[in-house]
């Protein structure tokens, strides 16, 4: 078996000529990784079978109008939805006397906006106010990042690849001003947060790995095959924070393990 | 890595180019015939995606919603243009603030970063999946190419007319314009119009053609363009002088600049450096005509006749 890697590098443009070159090469599969690349992909192709991987939401990336768990047609893959409904009551669990969440994205990202919607409207039914608080790129996360820790008594962060870039600038402001931050992915809550609730991206890669055999094998139907998530979720702490914080975890979250 | 799948990947990339082509032909009339480094062209060409999909998306035919976001280019044009004009401030300038600006603004005509049109439920015009194995005249390629030729046709009557020659004046020698008693400032303002709402019928075809709007599909898109206009004018610039020839040579330039992208694709190049080769094309065609005239032409006789 042969593998032709390329990287798109973030250009939504680059997807649709690697797509074009994956198409024509007559390739035997498609892994498509992240929104943008399995957006490029389903335009390309209705034939070669399609797996995404790290898509949030199926039916919000590919427009679907009824989504039941499986894609049909030529598509399948897994989901890096982190368990949101858990993340907002482990936030519940650790901060029962906050008040003020604020939610803290990068505005051009669509599966975190995606996440705070959903992560809004389960704080919300816990009783806690929410505000949004979106930057644009790199640029404005401090100033975006201050007001929110200004306004808010314990700040959300989604999965998010800007805040994953950008960690340590969340970490300088949030820290100092005594605000705790719930992550969305453990990555994030290495750099900036008290405690995520984390689903593994080595899982799904499996997952999909697996997917893929039973497709090129002809063991399985791509057309049936339904959307896979993490299997396993961890909670996780990050000890150094907490303890800067003064906050104490129960007993069943896990040290993030850290590189030092 | 065989010569057959990079001549089956030629077709594809000939439509990329295409349908980058319009905005080329865009950047040329800025660029070339104002004389104005517009890059308004990174927001507007977004702009022109969201409202394509946003319009098909809410059911409105795809001919109407491509119009729609047309004169929405036309719109950020305009702000350019009395950023500009009206305000004062460098047209370089001008381009940056408009673009940067249109982010907020393209967020929030799409209310996310991303929207999806699924091929499989719209009538598109235009989509990856059109290149091979469908009727000719559901064909992306032929269509985009009917849709250039009708538009260098009109740029070409345009041009013809007495505002249109007033505008190419205002670009050749602005200030002898004024003194013609032509009204320089309007012309600036029009061209960027007309500029811009090419960049977003442009992205209006770029959203449909993947199938999504992405509130980063323009970045970048000023560099492509630029590649476009240059590559045209040093291949093409020797044999075609006339107007509509010229804007013909402009979306040559963008097919060829992705093909030889597909062909470095098809090399194996490490794709992360995509965006540093662009750059290079672009500054090595750029200098091309500047060393010609520095070191290879005929050295002009001293003195001449009085």
């Amino acid at each position: 078996m042969t593998f032709d890697e390329q990287n798109a590098q973030g250009d939504s443009n680059t997807c649709s000529t690697i797509i074009n070159s994956f198409v024509s090469a007559d390739v035997d599969l498609i892994l498509a990784n992240a929104t943008a690349a399995l957006q490029a992909a389903q335009a390309g192709t209705d034939t070669i079978p399609v797996l995404g991987t790290s898509i949030t939401d199926y039916a919000t990336a590919l427009e679907l109008d009824s989504f039941d768990g499986t894609v049909g047609g030529n598509i399948s893959g897994t989901s890096d939805l982190a368990p949101l409904a858990e993340q907002a009551a482990m936030l519940a669990e650790l901060f029962p006397d906050a008040e003020t969440v604020g939610l803290l994205y990068c505005s051009a990202e669509a599966n975190s906006q995606y996440q705070v919607d959903n992560v809004q409207a389960e704080l919300e039914s816990l009783g806690y106010t929410c505000t949004q608080y979106s930057f644009s790129d790199s640029n404005d996360i401090a100033a975006v990042a201050q007001s929110a820790a200004d306004a808010s008594d314990v700040i959300y962060v989604p999965t998010d690849n800007t805040a994953a870039a950008n960690t340590e600038i969340i970490d300088n402001i949030c820290r100092p001003a005594g605000v705790p931050v719930i992550a969305g992915e453990e990555g994030i809550c290495e750099g900036c947060g008290v405690a995520t609730l984390s689903i593994s991206y080595y899982d799904i890669g499996y997952i999909s790995g697996e997917m893929a055999a039973q497709i090129l094998t002809g063991e399985a139907d791509i057309s049936t095959m339904p959307i896979e998530y993490a299997p396993n979720v961890t909670k996780e702490y990050n000890a150094e924070i907490c303890e800067d914080l003064g906050i104490t975890v129960p007993d069943d979250y896990v040290a993030i393990a850290t590189e030092e | 890595m065989n010569i057959a799948s990079l001549i089956n990947a030629l077709p594809g990339a000939a439509a990329q180019g295409l349908i980058w082509g319009i905005m080329a032909i865009g950047v040329y009339i800025t660029f070339r015939v104002l004389d104005i480094a517009d890059l308004t062209v990174d927001g507007s060409l977004c702009t022109g995606g969201a409202v394509c999909i946003m319009m098909m998306q809410a059911g409105y035919n795809v001919w109407i919603a491509m119009l729609v976001a047309t004169l929405a280019g036309m719109l950020t044009g305009l702000a350019t243009g009395l950023f500009h004009t009206f305000m004062g401030i460098p047209a370089i300038l001008s381009g940056i603030l408009t673009q940067l600006g249109l982010y907020s603004i393209n967020l929030k005509i799409m209310g996310k970063s991303n929207q999806a049109i699924n091929v499989d439920k719209y009538d598109l015009l235009v989509s990856l999946r059109y290149i091979k194995g469908v009727a000719f005249y559901k064909n992306t390629i032929l269509i985009v190419a009917v849709i250039i030729v009708i538009l260098i046709a009109i740029l070409y009557w345009f041009f013809g007319t007495e505002l249109g020659c007033s505008l190419r004046a205002t670009g050749c020698n602005g200030h002898m314009a004024r003194a013609q008693g032509i009204n320089t400032s309007f012309n600036r303002v029009l061209g960027l119009m007309i500029s811009n709402g090419l960049v977003a019928l442009s992205g209006a075809l770029r959203g449909q053609d993947p199938g999504f709007a992405d509130i980063n599909m323009g970045r970048g898109a000023i560099v492509i363009g630029l590649a476009a206009v240059i590559i045209g004018e040093a291949i093409f610039g020797k044999i075609f002088h006339n107007f509509a020839l010229t804007l013909l040579s402009v979306a040559f330039g963008s097919i060829i600049y992705y093909l030889v992208l597909q062909v470095v694709i098809w090399l194996g190049i490490d794709t992360d450096l995509l965006k540093l080769l662009s750059a290079l094309v672009v500054a090595v065609f750029l200098a091309i005509p500047y060393w010609q005239g520095k070191y290879f032409s005929k050295p002009v006789k001293k003195g001449g006749s009085h």
